[in-house]
C-alpha cells in the first residue's frame, strides 16, 4: 500500500537531485558564489538571524487552541451523519465556546498588529 | 551549448539603478526591458543585467559596486546615459550575456564575501555622515565608464580587486575569519588574471581604482579585527533593545535604498527594525554635496511639458506595484509611457480615466491602503509638507491620479528629507514603503540627519 | 474499510503522475508568461510570452548559485527543494478517474498535513539565507498562514462530513449522481481555493515575496535554487487544483469522456483560473488579512460545516 507513496517521494527527490546535478554542468560555475546578503547596496550591520519580534504572537496561541481542535473534527466529520443531532449539538457547542474566545481575543486587539 | 546560452538570455532580468534626476532614463529603460519580453529584477540575486541609469556620483557608485558583487553571474553592467537609446543598451547587454567563456572567466575571479566585508568596513561606518571623502580617487576611475559599456562593466571589477588586494593583508593577522586561509592564495592568482583582462579592454582607469581604494584598505584592516568573537563571518550579531511591549527583542539596522526598486532615487533610510517594525529611522540623500552641483532638474528634449503628470504616474506605478497589484501597475506604466512619448492629449486622458476608474473600483485595494499613516492639515503644515498629501495612503493614491490629469502640471517642489523618518517610524516595512511611495516624491531636499524615536 | 472505490495502480505509475504534474507546471508558467507579456505590451517578437518557462529554466540553469555569509545552507536549500516534493506527495492521494497511487484511508488529512508542511518550508527558505529581507518575508508567510490555515482546514472538513469518509476516492464517489460538493458548499469551496492560492504563495498571498522587501523569501535565491523554488510554487498550485477535483468538483464525473480526462480538464481549468487571478488582485496584507481570516472566513466555514452536518443528519 505504501509502495506508491514511497515511489512518488523517491521520484520527486531524484528529480530535484538530478536538476541540481545538471545545474553543476550547465551553470557557468558549479560553486556557489559567496556573497553578502542584499541590503540596497550596503553591507549588513548585523546578522539577520536574530530574536525576531513577532507581532502576532497572541494569534499563534489562539491558533494552537483551534488547531488542536482539528484532532476531534476529523473523526467527528466521518461519523456525524451516523450519530445524528446530538453529535452536531455537542461539536458546535464546543466550537461555539472556542469561538467566543476568539471574539474576546479580537475585541482585546489580539488579531490586530502594531 | 550555443542554443542553450541563447535561450538563457531570451528573458534576462534587469536590476535598475536610478541616479537622482534620471527618472526619465529609468522609465525608458524600464519600458525597453518590458517590451522586449524581459523582466525587472527585484534583487541582485535575480538579476542578469545591472542597468545604471545616468552617471552615478561616488556614493551611489559605491553602493552599485556592492550590488554588482552580489549578482551571481552571468552578469552584465550597462550604463545608460540620459540621451542614449535604451533598446540599444539592452541589445548590447544581451550580446554580452551570451559570451559563456567570458562569464566563466569572470566567475573564477570573484572576491569572497568575507573579503568584501572587511575591505569595506572602515569607510562604511563613516559613510552616513561624511561618506565619500575617502573614496574620491576611486571614483574618478569609474567615471570614465559612460564612454563605452564594455569597459564600464569591467571597470567595476577592478575597483573591487583593489579592495581585495588590501584585504589579503588583513587576512594575515586575522586567520580565525571564516573562509579564510585557503581562499587567500586563490585570490592572488585570480587577481593576476584580472590584471590581464583589464589590459585586454584597455581599461586603465581601473588602475586608478586600485590606487584610490588602497588608502581605505588600511582602515579596513583595523576595523575588521575588532569584536571578532561576537562577529561570526565578520558581521556583528544583533543586539537587544526594549520593544513596545517591554520585551527584549533584537534590533536590526537595515538600510533601504539607494539600489531598491520602487524607491525614490538617492534616498537612504537607515531603519532600526524590531521584527519588521521600524522603531527608529534616519534619512539621508546620497551624494548630497555633489548632486546639487551636477544634477539639477534634467533638461531633456521633452522636459517641462509632460514632466509633472508623467512623474506622478511613475510614482503611481511604484505605489501600485508595492501594493502587489501587477495589472494596475502595468496599466499605470503604459499611461506614463504614453504621456512621456507625448502622445495626443485626448487619448492619454482617456487612458488615465480608465486607470483611475479601475483603481477607484478595487475594494481590496481600498481595504488594504485605508488607514495607513493618515496625515491631517495641521500636521502637514507643521512639517512643511504640501497640502495635497492630506488623508491616508489610499486618499493620497487617488489624489495622485487626480493630479496626473492636469496636463500642464509641473514637477512638484522638493520634499524636505528630514520629515521622512517621522512619517515611517512605528510602521512595518510594508506600510512604510507604501507611505513613502504615496508621498509622490519628485525630488528630495537635503536636510540635516534627523533622529526620530518610536516614543515620540 | 469495505471495498475501495478506486484501484491502486502499480508504483511505476508514479512516474506518470509526476510527469502530469510537471506538464501542469509548464502549462501554468506558460500562461503566466503570456499574461505578463500582454500586460507589459511586450513586442510580438518575444513570442507572446508562451515560451517563458523555457527561457526562465534555461536562464536559471545557467546562472550560478549563491551562498550568503553564514547562511544556514542546508535548511535554506531544504526549504526550496521541499516545496516540489510536498506538491508531489499531495497529488499522490488524488485519484485520476478510477486509479490512484496511494489509496489512503485518511487521504484528506494527508493533504492537510502536506499543506502545513509548506509553512515550515517557506519560512526556512526565508530564514536560512541570513538576510533581513528574506527573514521578513518568511515571517510574513507565517502570519498569512495563521489567517488562512484554519479556514482551509474547516473547508476540507465539509466534503468529509457529506461523504462520511476521509478517503479521497470515496469523497469523489459520494458526488456520483448528485450535486457536486463545490455547488452546494460554495463557501467551503471558495475558502479552499483561497487556501490553495495562499499556500502556493501566489497572487494576493505573495507579500512574502513582495516587491517592497526585494522579493522577500526569494531575495537571495539564484540559479537552480530559485528554479526549484519557483517550480515548487507552481507545483503546489497545480496540486491544490488537482485535489479540488475529487473534493469539490465531482471527481471524474462528466459526460462522454472517460473519468481521467475529466479530472484533467477540471484540474487545468481551476489552475488556469488561479494563474489568471494573480495579476488581477492587490496583495492581501498579512496584518489586515489576519483579522479577515479569523472574523469572517472562519465563522463562515464553521457555519458551512454546520449546514452540511444538519443536511446530512436530516437526510438520513
Amino acid at each position: 500500500m505504501f509502495d506508491g507513496i514511497i515511489t512518488m517521494a523517491a521520484i520527486a527527490l531524484a528529480g530535484v537531485g538530478s536538476i541540481y546535478l545538471l545545474h553543476g554542468i550547465t551553470a557557468i560555475n558549479a560553486d556557489p558564489l559567496a556573497v553578502l546578503p542584499f541590503q540596497s547596496g550596503w553591507q549588513p550591520e548585523q546578522h539577520a538571524l536574530s530574536r525576531y519580534h513577532v507581532r502576532w504572537y497572541l494569534a499563534t496561541l489562539l491558533f494552537l487552541a483551534f488547531d488542536v481542535e482539528m484532532l476531534f473534527m476529523y473523526p467527528w466529520a466521518v461519523v456525524v451523519a451516523e450519530l445524528g443531532a446530538t453529535a452536531i449539538i455537542e461539536m458546535f457547542l464546543f466550537l461555539g465556546a472556542l469561538f467566543v474566545g476568539v471574539v474576546w481575543a479580537w475585541r482585546e486587539g489580539g488579531l490586530r498588529w502594531v | 551549448m550555443d542554443a542553450f546560452a541563447r535561450s538563457a538570455t531570451r528573458r534576462a532580468h534587469v536590476l535598475l539603478v536610478e541616479v537622482p534626476g534620471q527618472w526619465r532614463t529609468r522609465a525608458a529603460v524600464e519600458r525597453a526591458v518590458l517590451t522586449r519580453g524581459w523582466s525587472l529584477a527585484m534583487s541582485p540575486a535575480d538579476a542578469d543585467v545591472l542597468a545604471v541609469c545616468g552617471r552615478p556620483r561616488p556614493q551611489l557608485e559605491k553602493a552599485t559596486g556592492l550590488v554588482w558583487h552580489q549578482m551571481s553571474g552571468p552578469r552584465v553592467r550597462v550604463d545608460v546615459a540620459d540621451d542614449a537609446p535604451a533598446a540599444e543598451a539592452l541589445d548590447q547587454a544581451q550580446a554580452r550575456l551570451l559570451g559563456t567563456e567570458h562569464h566563466r572567466h569572470d566567475s573564477d575571479s570573484r572576491p569572497v564575501a568575507a573579503h568584501l566585508l572587511s575591505a569595506n568596513k572602515g569607510h562604511d561606518q563613516e559613510s552616513l555622515n561624511h561618506g565619500s571623502m575617502d573614496h574620491g580617487d576611486g571614483d574618478d576611475g569609474t567615471m570614465r565608464h559612460d564612454g563605452g559599456d564594455e569597459s564600464g562593466g569591467e571597470g567595476m571589477d577592478h575597483g573591487s580587486m583593489g579592495h581585495e588586494s588590501m584585504d589579503r593583508g588583513d587576512e594575515g593577522d586575522g586567520t580565525m575569519r571564516h573562509d579564510g586561509g585557503d581562499e587567500g592564495g586563490g585570490e592572488g592568482m585570480d587577481h593576476g588574471s584580472m590584471g590581464h583582462e583589464s589590459m585586454d579592454h584597455g581599461g586603465h582607469g581601473g588602475h586608478g581604482g586600485h590606487g584610490g581604494n588602497g588608502g581605505n584598505g588600511g582602515n579596513g584592516g583595523n576595523g575588521g579585527n575588532g569584536g571578532m568573537e561576537m562577529a561570526p563571518g565578520g558581521i556583528a550579531l544583533a543586539e537587544g533593545g526594549e520593544d513596545r511591549d517591554g520585551l527584549e527583542m533584537d534590533v536590526l539596522y537595515v538600510r533601504l535604498g539607494p539600489v531598491l526598486p520602487h524607491w525614490p532615487a538617492g534616498l537612504v533610510l537607515r531603519c532600526a527594525l524590531q521584527g519588521d517594525v521600524i522603531t527608529e529611522a534616519q534619512a539621508e540623500i546620497l551624494d548630497a554635496e555633489t548632486q546639487q552641483r551636477h544634477a539639477g532638474p534634467t533638461a531633456g528634449p521633452a522636459a517641462g511639458l509632460a514632466a509633472g503628470p508623467a512623474r506622478i504616474l511613475d510614482n503611481t506605478v511604484s505605489l501600485l506595484a508595492l501594493a502587489g497589484w501587477e495589472d494596475a501597475a502595468a496599466e499605470a506604466r503604459r499611461v506614463r509611457d504614453a504621456v512621456l512619448e507625448g502622445g495626443d492629449r485626448a487619448s492619454c486622458a482617456v487612458k488615465l480615466d480608465r486607470l483611475r476608474a479601475k483603481v477607484a473600483r478595487s475594494r481590496v485595494l481600498r481595504w488594504s491602503l485605508r488607514g495607513i499613516r493618515p496625515l491631517g492639515h495641521e500636521e502637514l503644515e507643521r512639517h512643511g509638507l504640501p497640502p495635497h498629501l492630506d488623508g491616508d495612503t489610499y486618499d493620497r493614491l487617488l489624489g495622485m491620479l487626480e493630479r496626473a490629469g492636469d496636463s500642464n502640471g509641473k514637477l512638484a517642489s522638493p520634499l524636505p528629507l528630514d520629515k521622512l523618518p517621522h512619517l515611517v517610524t512605528g510602521l512595518d516595512l510594508a506600510a512604510a514603503r507604501l507611505v513613502i511611495a504615496s508621498l509622490d516624491v519628485h525630488e528630495l531636499q537635503p536636510g540635516h540627519v534627523h533622529d526620530e524615536t518610536s516614543g515620540a | 474499510m469495505s471495498e475501495p472505490s478506486v484501484t491502486t495502480v502499480a508504483p511505476a505509475w508514479a512516474l506518470a503522475a509526476v510527469a502530469i504534474l510537471g506538464a501542469l507546471v509548464v502549462l501554468a508558467a506558460a500562461l503566466d508568461g503570456a499574461l505578463t507579456a500582454r500586460g507589459n505590451d511586450a513586442a510580438s517578437g518575444a513570442g507572446g510570452g508562451v515560451a517563458t518557462p523555457l527561457w526562465e529554466a534555461a536562464r536559471l540553469m545557467r546562472q550560478r548559485r549563491r551562498r550568503t555569509v553564514e547562511a544556514d545552507g542546508m535548511l535554506w536549500r531544504l526549504g526550496g527543494a521541499g516545496l516540489v516534493v510536498t506538491a508531489v506527495l499531495m497529488v499522490a492521494v488524488v485519484p485520476l478517474g478510477e486509479w490512484t497511487i496511494f489509496d489512503l484511508d485518511v487521504g484528506v488529512m494527508w493533504f492537510n498535513a502536506m499543506d502545513v508542511m509548506v509553512w515550515a518550508l517557506v519560512w526556512l527558505t526565508g530564514w536560512g539565507a541570513n538576510s533581513a529581507h528574506s527573514l521578513v518575508g518568511g515571517y510574513r508567510f507565517l502570519a498569512h498562514g495563521l489567517g488562512y490555515e484554519l479556514p482551509l482546514m474547516f473547508a476540507l472538513v465539509a466534503p468529509v462530513i457529506a461523504a462520511e469518509s476521509l478517503n479521497v476516492g470515496r469523497v469523489a464517489a459520494a458526488q456520483e449522481n448528485s450535486l457536486w460538493f463545490g455547488l452546494w458548499m460554495p463557501v467551503a469551496f471558495l475558502v479552499y481555493c483561497l487556501g490553495v492560492v495562499a499556500f502556493s504563495v501566489w497572487g494576493p498571498f505573495a507579500p512574502a515575496l513582495g516587491a517592497d522587501i526585494a522579493s522577500g523569501v526569494g531575495a537571495e535565491l539564484s540559479g537552480v535554487d530559485r528554479l526549484v523554488f519557483e517550480v515548487g510554487r507552481y507545483a503546489l498550485l497545480a496540486a491544490g487544483s488537482a485535489f479540488a477535483v475529487p473534493m469539490f468538483l465531482g471527481g471524474g464525473a462528466g459526460p462522454l469522456l472517460p473519468g481521467w480526462t475529466w479530472v484533467l480538464i477540471k484540474t487545468v481549468s481551476l489552475l488556469l483560473l488561479f494563474i489568471w487571478l494573480r495579476r488581477r488582485l492587490p496583495a492581501l496584507r498579512p496584518d489586515k488579512f489576519m483579522e479577515l481570516g479569523w472574523m469572517v472566513l472562519l465563522p463562515a466555514v464553521l457555519v458551512q460545516d454546520l449546514v452540511v452536518a444538519v443536511v446530512m443528519v436530516w437526510r438520513g
